[in-house]
């Protein structure tokens, strides 16, 4: 980083002495303009990172010293905690529905918009518009009330509402993310206008129909954009929090249906004061992320196609 | 030396953005506006307690114009966690509303200020000693109680009227009250009463009903898993019935009025604290009244005058004589105890109750004309609860879900809470 920092006139400096002053100092100005994200990052990220590694092996409730208690949080979680599997298998269960849905959503609403000629500006904020409130509480709370018993749903369908029975609870949660497909569908749209028309017209004089074309070109030609959404939404799943708590109002009800990874976590941690434990939880998840991230890119190998891999 | 500028300017700019981040989450007790000093006084409530406490507050800004009360309040759930997260952060509101449970706690924590160093604006001559004991925790004065409530069977006069079911009388056992909630549902067709099974504080009326309590002496579970399956296999078979809520709206319950069953208009009666039931008024404007918590089989009553809330001051605040002030005018003065009521209780300052009660209005009065006709007829209240209650109210009402959506017997949901429940209270 340094030598490539370093801009062409001051390689060919002449004398030595004066060649490593103006580095120095071009150095401290980049520091002092930086420190404000540094202190950031240090301060509000690494900081709290290394306090809820540190929290993770004692036991701490917000008022009293942390305790040492070892690799205890640990091994309570894995072998004691039949609560805290209920909240793995319910987020496996969101992250399964959620993912597909919502990518399968924002691609075929790409699709539809790529061919549009007219009023495409406005389709696109449209449907982009969600992303934008969805995170907020209160789209969350009008979630709540529109999949309520007497809610609009309850009237529509006459199924009752959706977030007061447990078989239902988490595909309302569910929903609420799926209808934020805004982000992936822009990157799809941005994918799809990439791919050649070249390629169509190739398509088309071979006599693929629309379907075909769909297959053989735009999925391969998208899988590396369709990969990236992927991998982001998933990553964004299983960290799943807003919706799950609004939804069900704070509980993770009912019989802890919605009880996601995140909001047991914030059960033990805010609610039963257990800031240790909660702090563990957290850094399985991030280990599961990891993991799960990782396990994505090795079997992207196999399906996503780069188009400069045709040029080796 | 440029090297070195470089390095002090380093430094200086290095502080200057730490303040700037710092300075975002500054304290409590920051003077702000014209040089006022600002007070955070939180609680939880319903809009009826809203409305009188900002009367009261708008009374005390008047009787001292240099202080500011910003107040904030929401329903209990979503404010025990707040408070929780606030003071944990050592952010806590410089007046705040507690419940009995959170005393010990927050008092063990450090949270709270030893009142006893505001004893000269906090007077507690006028407070009765055994009532003003509950806000002590190891000898020393952490809060100090607002009222005196009990729980209470709260009604929609209108509907138990026509529905030709006798009114509840001044005692009832509780199988005559599951009888009595059976036909009111067969009358109605809606369910008698909101499902007892999830609340914590039903369960302790049933338990001391048979001469038992939620906790020993030393902090320990006062009661085993048999108990607790006993009690739910009961609520179990009333919702079954028909009786009380179905298992959709008891899992709405987040302790305001407004989202029980009774509140909605969907059943005929709510076990609730006498306090908060006042909420009901503005619900049903056709009329409620109270009726006692039913009592044991042979007679004995488990329902108990209780501290309804308490009003602590925090340790960390940069006005304690100001919030000490306004503690005292919350509890002490009788121009504010004319505003507020009986909506935190009745009063505790004696000259107070003595004074204003027989002015009481409306609601305030069936409040403390109901608490009169239990005076003498109940057993002394429980000590404080353990710290771990603070989180096993929230488990219990969770464990109830899994037996009201028949996803457990109540025997297996009985033993999980109890396994929780020890593992809580020694940690």
């Amino acid at each position: 980083m340094t030598t490539t920092a370093i801009p062409p006139e001051a390689r060919h400096a002449p004398a030595a002495a004066s060649k490593r002053r103006p580095k120095r100092e071009r150095e401290g100005a980049a520091w002092v303009f930086l420190s404000p994200w540094v202190l950031g990052a240090i301060v509000l990220t690494l900081l709290p990172m290394a306090v809820s590694l540190y929290l993770s092996f004692t036991d701490y409730d917000l008022f009293n010293p942390p305790k040492w208690v070892g690799l205890r949080n640990y091994v309570q979680m894995f072998t004691e905690d039949p609560r805290y599997w209920r909240s793995v298998v319910t987020t496996l269960t969101y992250v399964v529905i959620a993912v597909p849905l919502q990518l399968a959503l924002a691609l075929v609403v790409a699709l539809a918009l790529k061919g549009m000629k007219r009023g495409k500006g406005f389709y696109r904020s449209a449907f982009y518009a969600p992303s934008l409130l969805g995170a907020s509480m209160s789209i969350a709370l009008v979630w709540r009330a529109v999949f309520n018993d007497g809610g609009t749903v309850d009237n529509l369908l006459g199924t009752g509402g959706w977030v007061n029975r447990p078989g239902w609870a988490l595909l309302a949660v569910a929903l609420l993310t799926v209808w934020q497909f805004g982000a992936p569908m822009v990157i799809f749209l941005a994918g799809l206008q990439q791919i050649p028309a070249e390629l169509y017209e190739a398509a088309a004089v071979d006599g693929a129909g629309k379907w075909r074309q769909f297959l053989s070109v735009t999925v391969p030609m998208l899988s590396p954009v369709l990969f990236f959404n992927l991998v982001l939404q998933t990553i964004q799943a299983f960290q799943v929090f807003t919706p799950a708590f609004a939804v069900s109002a704070g509980k993770g009800g009912p019989a802890d249906s919605t009880l996601v990874y995140t909001m047991y976590l914030y059960d033990r941690g805010f609610v039963a004061s257990h800031m240790g434990y909660a702090s563990a939880m957290a850094w399985v998840l991030l280990l599961v992320i990891g993991i799960v991230t990782a396990v994505l890119f090795r079997t992207s190998r196999s399906w996503v196609f780069y188009a400069s891999e045709g040029d080796r | 030396m440029p090297g070195h500028r470089t390095k002090g300017f380093c430094a200086s700019a290095a502080a200057l953005a730490l303040c700037a981040v710092l300075a975002g989450c500054g304290g409590s007790g920051e003077s702000a506006g014209g040089g006022k000093i600002v007070l955070r006084y939180t609680w939880w409530g319903n809009p009826d307690r809203a409305e009188r406490t900002e009367q009261a507050v708008a009374l005390f800004e008047k009787q001292h114009p240099d202080v500011d009360v910003s107040t904030s309040f929401s329903g209990y759930d979503a404010y025990k966690q707040k408070l929780a997260t606030q003071a944990a952060g050592g952010d806590a509101p410089d007046v705040m509303q507690l419940d009995y449970r959170q005393i010990d706690q927050y008092a063990t924590g450090g949270v709270l200020l030893d009142l006893a160093e505001q004893k000269s604006v906090l007077r507690t001559s006028e407070i009765d000693r055994g009532l003003l004991a509950t806000g002590r925790v190891d000898d020393v004065q952490y809060a100090i109680p607002q009222g005196r409530g009990t729980e209470t069977v709260a009604y929609d006069v209108r509907t138990w009227k026509e529905s030709g079911v006798p009114l509840p009388g001044k005692s009832w056992t509780w199988s005559e009250w599951a009888d009595t909630m059976r036909a009111l549902a067969k009358k109605t067709g809606k369910p008698g009463a909101t499902d007892p099974g999830q609340s914590e504080d039903a369960f302790e009326v049933w338990l001391r009903g048979q001469g038992k309590a939620l906790y020993t002496k030393g902090g320990g579970l006062g009661f085993t898993a048999a108990d607790l399956t006993r009690w739910w296999t009961f609520t179990d078979k009333l919702r079954r019935e028909g009786a009380v809520s179905p298992a959709e709206q008891t899992t709405q319950l987040d302790g305001s009025v407004e989202n029980t069953p009774l509140g909605r208009g969907t059943s005929v009666t709510d076990a609730n604290w006498d306090a908060p039931a006042s909420g009901f008024v503005a619900l049903i404007p056709t009329g409620v009244a109270l009726a006692p918590m039913p009592s044991g089989e042979d007679g004995t009553p488990g329902q108990y005058f209780k501290p309804s809330m308490f009003l602590g001051v925090s340790a960390g605040t940069g006005h304690p004589k100001e919030a000490a002030q306004l503690v005292d005018f919350m509890i002490n003065d009788p121009e504010a105890a004319k505003i507020l009521g009986a909506s935190r209780g009745i009063p505790v300052n004696e000259t107070i109750r003595a004074e204003t009660g027989p002015r009481l209005k409306d609601f305030d009065k069936t409040i403390a004309g109901f608490q009169a006709s239990l005076e003498g007829k109940l057993k002394d209240p429980p000590q404080a609860p353990p710290s771990g209650d603070n989180a096993l109210q929230s488990t219990f009402q969770r464990d109830y879900d899994q037996v009201s959506y028949a996803r457990m017997s109540p025997r297996e949901a009985a033993e999980n809470y109890v396994t929780e429940a020890k593992a809580e209270l020694r940690s």
